[in-house]
């Protein structure tokens, strides 16, 4: 358990590498139809360059909302997000789109595909913002497709896929433009056993060839054996942060209990 | 290890931009041509109540033009017979233009010179202006003004003080009444009414020695007949007897109708023989006794009945001489048109007052078809835009600048509605042209006022485009504004 560790040794590992993305007493409350959800209460966390994370939580605890804000798609209620230092909050919008563009990729629960896009033209999308030319985007594309297995599908619309092929072509779109950061809200949920495993390997390799920060909301048990710390989250609180190797010994302590 | 440089996101060039919003509008070729469709009813639908009131009121000028052009006949008979009342010359003189022939013709049976003519004529419309106040009045206010006084009456009653007194008192408490004259002009026309009444009188007694120099050559023949040949000898009779009668253009015209007249009078009188009554009988099927004169005309249109109708009217006795078939078929197509002219006047009544001289009535349609054209056209866009609020939040996810969902909005609502606009307009004018012609018959085509028509399309594209474009850019600069994860959540 992540308490058995002596705090001087995770500090000790810990400062010496770079601080990525840190929250500063994030709150994010909703108010919909006069009726005020708070889906965050107060999360400061240090993601590290290079790390790969999995976040973890009952449904409803804040897992989508917490990706939003640190990945700069929305603003926080209370507190604020720095991603490599810079306050988030002060950016212009210029900056934003470029941040959203090239620096961070995000894979949503809800896959966000552009539904009169065929499935190369969604990989595309990203980096014709980010000002590459059609044909080299086109065979950067085929190529993202040819990696997620679906190569033979480009021209399919998303309604005309399976949940599990849209989300993996929401998971080549995210790596268009080569992030250095990416966000990841459960891309396994809707993939067999197999592709799942062929998926993880995919982050796995980008995390430890590339230097790619990953940051991955799971319910996937697997996710505990690539990544490099856990993170729970109950209630839009931080539940408890462990590092792989404290938790891999507890067998089936996957929901924090 | 990939760290994070933030840096300024370049736009987009305008070539990729166009491009990428070309796409867009291809791959929602479905939803957008639903949009578009919107647009055409839209605007077909203002194009075509613009077209129609263009026309109509093209229309409407032109079929007063050739009605008069078809009473000159009229006019002219009717000058060659009578000096014409008092009133009769004021209301002329009023209305004619300083450069017309009946203006000259009237100073030289006046013998006055131009300023006097100028006076003369400023008087006129003084009085006509005093007549049409009173016409225009229901009986019980007018009774209270000049009790049953009409016409130059009215100038005789009112020289009374007392008389005067009691239409200033009603004037003044008639409140819904406004006499657009003060009462020291009206006291000036009315001071002047001896003179004018002299200077009338002049007018009268010239036209009258006039008419009996004409008489003099008619030897027995009447009026009209004489006038058949206006274009010849019969009209250096009437210049010598001092009228001013234009050899060039209403000499011809005169004698055409004049001749037109007598042979239509013929015809109609050949009817009442027997063999001519018994030929339309049998055509239209009936007794000879339920024949009238529009089985007539209606049959001679065609040039087969009116051959054999001559030959029965050789039967019957009557001297054809002139005439032949397709004379017959010509006058009586003639009387078709005549029709179609007084129908256009009915149906045109209300033209040529209110907005752009389109009548109040068809003004005031405009008005609703540009307001329903307009909420059309800002609903449909606006609901297409709404509804692409989670693309537009999905795009600035993926990197999208403001200002590029911006100008693929406004590329995008332009395209949709120039594309719309001009179906619309086309769609809308052609109908619009149809129904016209359907209503006025084709022999109106000339009267149809294809300039206006044409800016009147190009008006409506115009209007087309940019309140699509209004529409459009203002709920996606909404959505491109938010956080996009604000603009995923709105409805
Ligand atoms: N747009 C919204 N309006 C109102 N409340 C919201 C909205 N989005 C999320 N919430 C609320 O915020 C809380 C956290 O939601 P969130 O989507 O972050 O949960 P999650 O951890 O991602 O759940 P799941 O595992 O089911 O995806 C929930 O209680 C949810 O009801
Ligand atoms: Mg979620």
């Amino acid at each position: 358990m992540a308490e058995t560790t002596p705090q001087s040794d995770a500090a000790q590992k810990n400062a010496d590498r770079r601080i990525i993305i840190r929250t500063v007493g994030l709150k994010k409350s909703y108010l919909m139809k006069g009726v005020l959800t708070e889906a965050l209460r107060g999360m400061d966390i240090e993601i590290f360059q290079g790390e790969f994370i999995s976040v973890m939580g009952p449904s409803g605890s804040g897992k989508s909302t917490f990706f939003n804000m640190i990945g700069a798609l929305d603003s926080p209620s209370v507190g604020r997000v720095f991603i490599d230092e810079v306050d988030v909050a002060q950016l212009t919008a210029e900056e934003l789109a470029y941040l959203r563009c090239h620096k961070i990729g995000y894979i949503f629960q809800s896959y966000n595909l552009i539904k009169y896009m065929t499935a190369l033209e969604n990989v595309t999308t990203p980096m014709a913002f980010g000002g590459v030319m059609p044909d080299e985007a086109r065979s950067r594309g085929m190529g993202l497709l040819d990696l997620v297995g679906l190569k033979e599908r480009w021209h399919h619309r998303p309604i005309e896929m399976s949940g599990g092929q849209q989300q993996r072509v929401a998971i080549a779109r995210s790596l268009s433009n080569n992030p250095s950061v990416l966000l990841c809200d459960e891309p396994t949920a809707n993939l067999d056993l197999h592709t799942g495993q062929e998926i993880l390997e995919i982050l796995q390799r980008l995390n430890k060839e590339k230097g790619v920060t990953v940051i991955c909301a799971t319910h996937d048990h697997r996710m505990m054996n690539i990544c490099d710390r856990l993170m729970w989250i109950r209630d839009g609180k931080i539940d408890r942060i462990a590092d792989r190797s404290d938790v891999h010994i507890e067998v089936g302590g996957i929901d924090g209990h | 290890m990939k760290s994070i440089n933030i840096a300024d996101q370049p736009w987009l060039s305008m070539r990729r931009t166009i491009s990428i919003t070309v796409d867009g509008i291809r791959y929602r070729l479905f939803r957008a041509s639903v949009t578009v469709a919107v647009i055409v009813v839209a605007v077909a639908f203002l194009m075509n109540i613009l077209a129609e009131s263009l026309i109509k009121r093209s229309v409407a000028s032109n079929t007063r033009e050739r009605i008069d052009t078809s009473r000159v006949i009229y006019n002219w008979s009717a000058k060659l017979s009578s000096p014409g009342s008092q009133e009769s010359i004021i209301i002329e003189v009023a209305n004619c233009s300083p450069d017309s022939d009946l203006y000259r013709e009237t100073q030289r049976f006046a013998a006055m010179n131009d300023e006097d003519m100028a006076a003369f004529q400023t008087h006129a419309q003084k009085i006509v202006f005093i007549f049409d106040f009173f016409n225009s009045l229901d009986y019980a206010k007018r009774r209270a003004m000049i009790h049953t006084a009409s016409g130059l009456e009215i100038l005789n009653r009112l020289r009374s003080p007392e008389n005067m007194e009691q239409f200033k008192l009603a004037l003044s408490r008639i409140r819904s009444v406004h006499f657009d004259m003060s009462y020291d002009e009206l006291d000036a026309v009315l001071a002047k009414g001896p003179e004018i009444r002299k200077q009338i009188g002049t007018i009268i007694t010239a036209r009258r020695k006039a008419i009996a120099v004409i008489n003099k050559t008619l030897k027995g023949k009447t009026v009209l007949e004489k006038l058949a040949t206006a274009d010849g000898p019969f009209g250096d009779t009437i210049r010598q007897a001092g009228f001013i009668f234009d050899a060039d253009q209403t000499a011809p015209l005169v004698a055409d109708q004049a001749q037109r007249l007598l042979d239509i009078l013929a015809l109609e009188e050949s009817m009442e023989e027997r063999p001519t009554r018994q030929l339309i009988a049998q055509q239209a099927n009936i007794l000879p006794a339920d024949v009238n004169v529009m089985m007539m005309w209606k049959y001679l249109d065609g040039k087969r009945f009116a051959t054999r109708y001559l030959e029965k009217m050789q039967e019957a006795g009557i001297t054809t001489e002139g005439l032949a078939p397709e004379r017959l078929v010509d006058l009586a197509q003639g009387r078709k048109e005549n029709a179609a002219l007084l129908r256009a006047e009915r149906l045109t009544l209300d033209a040529g007052k209110g907005v752009l001289g389109l009548g109040e009535r068809l003004g005031w349609l405009l008005f609703v078809s540009m307001l329903v054209c307009g909420i059309g056209i800002t609903n449909a866009m606006m609901m297409a835009v709404t509804e692409r609020f989670n693309e537009i939040a999905t795009l600035k996810c993926l990197g999208a600048l403001d200002g590029f969902i911006m100008i693929m909005f406004v590329l995008e609502s332009c395209f949709m509605g120039i594309v719309g606009g001009i179906i619309g307009a086309i769609l809308g004018g052609v109908i619009g042209l149809g129904r016209m012609l359907a209503a006025f018959g084709v022999n109106f085509l000339g009267a149809i006022p294809i300039g206006d028509i044409i800016v009147g399309m190009l008006m409506s594209v115009l209007l087309g485009t940019i309140l699509a474009a209004v529409a459009a850019v203002l709920p996606s600069f909404k959505a491109a504004r938010l956080a996009p994860m604000e603009a995923m959540r709105v409805e």
